[in-house]
């Protein structure tokens, strides 16, 4: 059916300490007694019982459980000097894009302003410095006179809030996001969800 | 056949000291309560595989092998499967003690009652003389179960003293 486990895929998310031979030697002195039991034998036994507990875990925590309820937005018409404004003030990688009935229309990231700086096509931040120590024009000329409506990705990749911790990781991993806003059955803005929500989630808890 | 592991570790003196506690305690009880008062009444209440499960019981008191169902099972099943082999085959007696033996085994594990001294309680009924064949089935109360009740008792009250042990880790 599918491809890869995703737990397997996104180590990244979860960088479960490996428990060592020594670890379970240590553990089986301090209990004292006799544990009918070989090292290696009960190493297996946690290796597969975390393993376990990580599909549990992902498979029963959901969306609503770890988002953030608290989201900023900008409308289609707002200059994007106020979205960088208020994606820097608030130190957030992106924002949501509402239109007039408060669904959601799309998504801006800083991927989104870099891509569309006058930098010649490159949307790395690298490519950015290149072209200013390179002292070429100001790059955010371009920008000045759009609308959020101009950059944002559309539609957005968004989430039902019921969804579980193993599909959003599958979802950011096959779609390589970093970010889905959480929406309800009318396309309401609920929340939002990030990598670093779910590096803080229960499943972080497993490490 | 490489191995892959390594051995566990080395328990510590406490635990030591009282293994052999438990296990002097349990079968001083039971030799005594033998010479003295069943033997005086023609039964028996001590068997060699009692040893083995003294090491279990006392000794490696957290092991699912030395837990009080696998003692009484382990015994008492492996009793009755063991003097059976013998009335069935006795007169060819490495038949009787090889059927007794892998047969008491598949027994325990099948109502994982799985206990090592429930092999020797088998072979013992085959191959442990004259008085023991006497016996007949009485062999599976006195000694095997009655002997394993009284060890069990005593693991009881003294794998328990100590606030850092406990027993059983099941009864079920």
């Amino acid at each position: 059916m599918d491809t890869k486990d995703p737990l397997e895929v996104n180590r990244a998310f979860s960088n479960s300490v490996e428990i060592s031979d020594t670890d379970v030697i240590e553990a089986m002195k301090e209990i004292g007694g006799y544990l009918d039991i070989t090292p290696g034998d009960l190493k297996e036994v946690l290796r597969i019982a975390h393993l376990q507990a990580m599909k549990r875990i992902a498979n029963s925590v959901r969306v609503r459980d770890i988002m953030t309820a608290t989201v900023y937005t900008v409308g289609r018409d707002t200059p994007l000097r106020a979205v960088a404004d208020l994606m820097a003030e608030h130190r957030i990688s992106g924002v949501p894009v509402l239109d007039s009935e408060g669904t959601v229309a799309g998504i801006i990231s800083e991927r989104d302003f870099l891509s569309h700086l006058g930098t010649g096509g490159s949307s790395s931040v690298m490519g950015m410095i290149t072209w200013l120590m390179k002292g070429q024009a100001c790059p955010a000329a371009t920008l000045h006179s759009q609308t959020a409506a101009d950059i944002m990705s559309s539609p957005a990749i968004t989430v039902r809030d019921a969804v579980t911790l193993f599909e959003i990781m599958e979802l950011f991993s096959t779609r390589n996001i970093n970010r889905a806003p959480v929406v309800d059955a009318d396309n309401r803005l609920l929340g939002i969800v990030s990598r670093g929500d779910i590096v803080r989630s229960p499943l972080a808890g497993m490490r | 056949m490489k191995g892959t592991s390594t051995s566990p570790p080395r328990v510590n003196n406490t635990e030591i000291a009282w293994s052999w506690i438990g296990a002097f305690v349990g079968i001083g009880f039971i030799s005594y309560a033998n010479v003295h008062i069943f033997e005086k009444i023609d039964l028996l209440m001590i068997v060699g595989s009692f040893g083995a499960s003294a090491v279990l019981i006392y000794g490696a008191i957290k092991s699912p092998l030395a837990q009080p169902r696998n003692l009484l099972g382990g015994h008492i099943l492996s009793a009755i499967v063991g003097v059976t082999a013998y009335q069935l085959f006795g007169t060819e007696l490495w038949l009787a003690s090889a059927t007794a033996v892998a047969t008491s085994i598949a027994v325990m594990h099948a109502t994982k009652t799985l206990h090592p001294p429930g092999g020797a309680t088998a072979l013992i009924a085959v191959i442990g003389g004259d008085k023991i064949h006497q016996l007949g089935y009485l062999y599976v109360i006195f000694p095997a179960g009655g002997g394993a009740c009284i060890m069990l008792i005593i693991a009881l009250l003294i794998n328990n003293l100590p606030k850092h042990r406990r027993y059983p880790e099941f009864w079920l």
